[in-house]
């Protein structure tokens, strides 16, 4: 667990964490905002202007990082 | 009362309703609420909501007590102390520039000596909120400078500490030196005592507070922050720094993130009116007459942010684009500017004051965010030389921190000095790069060979530091940058 997981503090908003998916064109970072609130950056080309961001709230974040653990969720 | 009442309720809601408007077109909401203070006011022709400021100013300066008090509950000292010295040196260098340019342009303007020290902190010292926004908003929060940014605006937060331990004596004004010196002396001496109960005291404080229930600990709190906070009023200290003391001491316990959310609402809605109630006691005729010492004021706030933001580009190794970034991210001044036009108004001085500090900071309100959303444009006007001369820059590009394989740099140095590969075949090199995982010694991407790549390929090994003498950069091969130290307590999880 964690293996190529990298974690920064960001004084005064929260944490953030870069995901190691070993490619250049493929990268997604996390912050996690002090209140609960979670930004997704994700990187598609090799420059480091985000594709796109989102901003999640706990319950959404929850969810999603759910569907991605791979949990079963009914409707 | 009644008046009073649907006066106050009136001037809030539209306080919040005009806010919320600005926000969506990214505009800050502090200086929302003191333009429609400023609107609704007895100064200004039209509707008036509230007839005597002077009616809210307990509740204006409740505001101010819980915003300092929050900062100094929210203030991260572990994260931005345990960051190094470089970022020291880079908040050092933005304050002193800033603080100095406000102080001679203070000087300059001839409205007295408190009046210049009054603006060398209004104009010097800029919104953390706005900053913090503005990150978020412009889809920064990964990039490689905004780690420093958000550094420098804790340090300046620091710094305002000091700077009203240092302006109530002054501002008090008791006329003979002896009673200058006495004064500072008891000014620094309550901070000195609040910063020993933060040091050693956090501990009995918590054990006296706490209680399971959220009503009692935020009632407890409430009556604490207000009490100390007058206390510091009455030995000459102002009330603010009273409560950011106490706001500190908080932050050593163990109550401070039950504290730091319950009090957060409390605060946004006192705060409103603290700047609205600011608002109020500006006439709308006299923002004319200061017109061009704000026009002025701004030009040199601009100024001084660029450098500070190109300084500080230098000293991390980042481009122009990050450059700009810095400078133009924490060019936007809201609340502690207005908390110090505020200390200044009660101390009678310069009625020119309160104008001033309200048009600057909307001014800067309005630029700020514009200024920072274009900083590209501004970086192509950056040249090269003024950020480190041997480098070769990208100026427009986003600069970012993703290089994760940080924890694979294990070898630094070598006393390898030939491509063995290159000796081997019969060939010649350009330039030396070290493999950081297991030292080999290979030539670059300008040799013929590329032993050095060659090796990744075959070994997977990421990161690579160049050989040359001078040269300071590692270089990784799976993310394609450069890689660059971060900030503060990083680490990779495992």
């Amino acid at each position: 667990m964690g293996q190529g997981v990298h974690m920064q503090e960001l004084p005064g908003i929260g944490k953030r964490y870069d995901i190691d998916l070993g490619s250049p064109t493929q990268r997604v970072s996390v912050v996690v905002r002090r209140g609960d609130i979670r930004d997704l950056y994700v990187f598609t080309s090799k420059g480091d202007e985000p594709t796109a961001v989102l901003e999640l709230s706990r319950e959404q974040a929850l969810k999603l990082g759910a569907v991605l653990t791979g949990t079963f969720f009914e409707g | 009362m009644h008046a009073d009442l649907i006066g106050l309720g009136a001037i809030v809601l539209l306080a919040g309703l005009v806010a919320r408007i600005g926000r969506r077109y990214g505009f800050p909401t502090v200086p929302c609420y003191m333009l429609i203070g400023i609107l609704f006011g007895p100064g200004t022709p039209g509707p008036v909501l509230i007839d005597h400021p002077e009616d809210l100013a307990l509740l204006a300066s409740l505001g101010l007590v819980l915003l300092l008090f929050h900062l100094g509950v929210e203030f991260p000292a572990e994260q931005v102390l345990g960051s190094g010295r470089r970022l020291f040196i880079a908040a050092g260098v933005y304050i002193a520039l800033n603080v100095s340019a406000g102080l001679a342009l203070g000087f300059a303007l001839g409205w007295g000596t408190s009046e210049a020290l009054v603006i060398a902190g209004a104009l010097g010292i800029s919104s953390s909120a706005i900053a913090t926004k503005l990150l978020i908003e412009l889809r920064r929060l990964t990039n490689a400078e905004t780690p420093i940014i958000l550094g420098v605006i804790v340090i300046e937060d620091m710094f305002l500490a000091f700077y009203l331990a240092l302006l109530a004596p002054v501002l008090n004004d008791s006329g003979s030196t002896a009673d200058f010196v006495v004064d500072l002396l008891v000014s620094f001496g309550f901070l000195v005592a609040l910063f020993a109960l933060a040091r050693w005291g956090a501990r009995a404080i918590a054990l006296l507070l706490d209680c399971r229930e959220d009503e009692l600990l935020a009632i407890i709190m409430v009556g604490l922050v207000v009490l100390v906070a007058g206390v510091a009023l009455e030995v000459g200290v102002s009330e603010a720094i009273g409560a950011l003391m106490i706001g500190l001491v908080v932050s050593r316990t163990s109550l401070k993130e039950r504290v730091e959310q319950l009090v957060l609402p409390l605060r946004d809605v006192f705060a409103a009116i603290f700047f609205v109630s600011f608002g109020l006691t500006i006439d709308i005729g006299d923002l004319g007459t200061v017109a061009v010492p704000v026009a002025v004021a701004v030009c040199v706030t601009l100024l001084t942010n660029l450098t500070a933001g190109i300084f500080t580009a230098r000293l991390f190794g980042f481009n122009q684009r990050a450059a700009t970034n810095i400078g133009l991210t924490v060019l936007g001044r809201g609340e502690f500017s207005l908390i110090l036009a505020t200390l200044a108004i009660a101390a009678g001085l310069d009625e020119r004051m309160g104008p001033f500090v309200a048009l600057y900071v909307l001014v800067l309100a309005i630029a700020a965010p514009l200024l920072a959303s274009q900083s590209q444009h501004f970086a192509r006007f950056v040249p090269d030389r003024l950020l480190r001369s041997r480098w070769k820059y990208v100026q427009s590009e986003t600069m970012s921190t993703a290089c994760i394989h940080q924890d694979q740099m294990e070898v630094t140095d070598t006393d390898v000095d030939v491509c063995q590969q290159c000796v081997d075949e019969g060939g010649t090199w350009v330039q030396l790069r070290l493999c950081m995982k297991c030292g080999t010694v290979a030539c670059c991407d300008d040799s013929p060979r590329r032993h050095s790549r060659a090796h990744y390929e075959a070994e997977h090994h990421p990161i690579i530091q160049s050989l040359q003498p001078g040269a300071d950069w590692q270089y990784c091969y799976v993310d394609e940058i450069l890689v660059r130290e971060p900030l503060g307590q990083a680490r990779t999880g495992g």
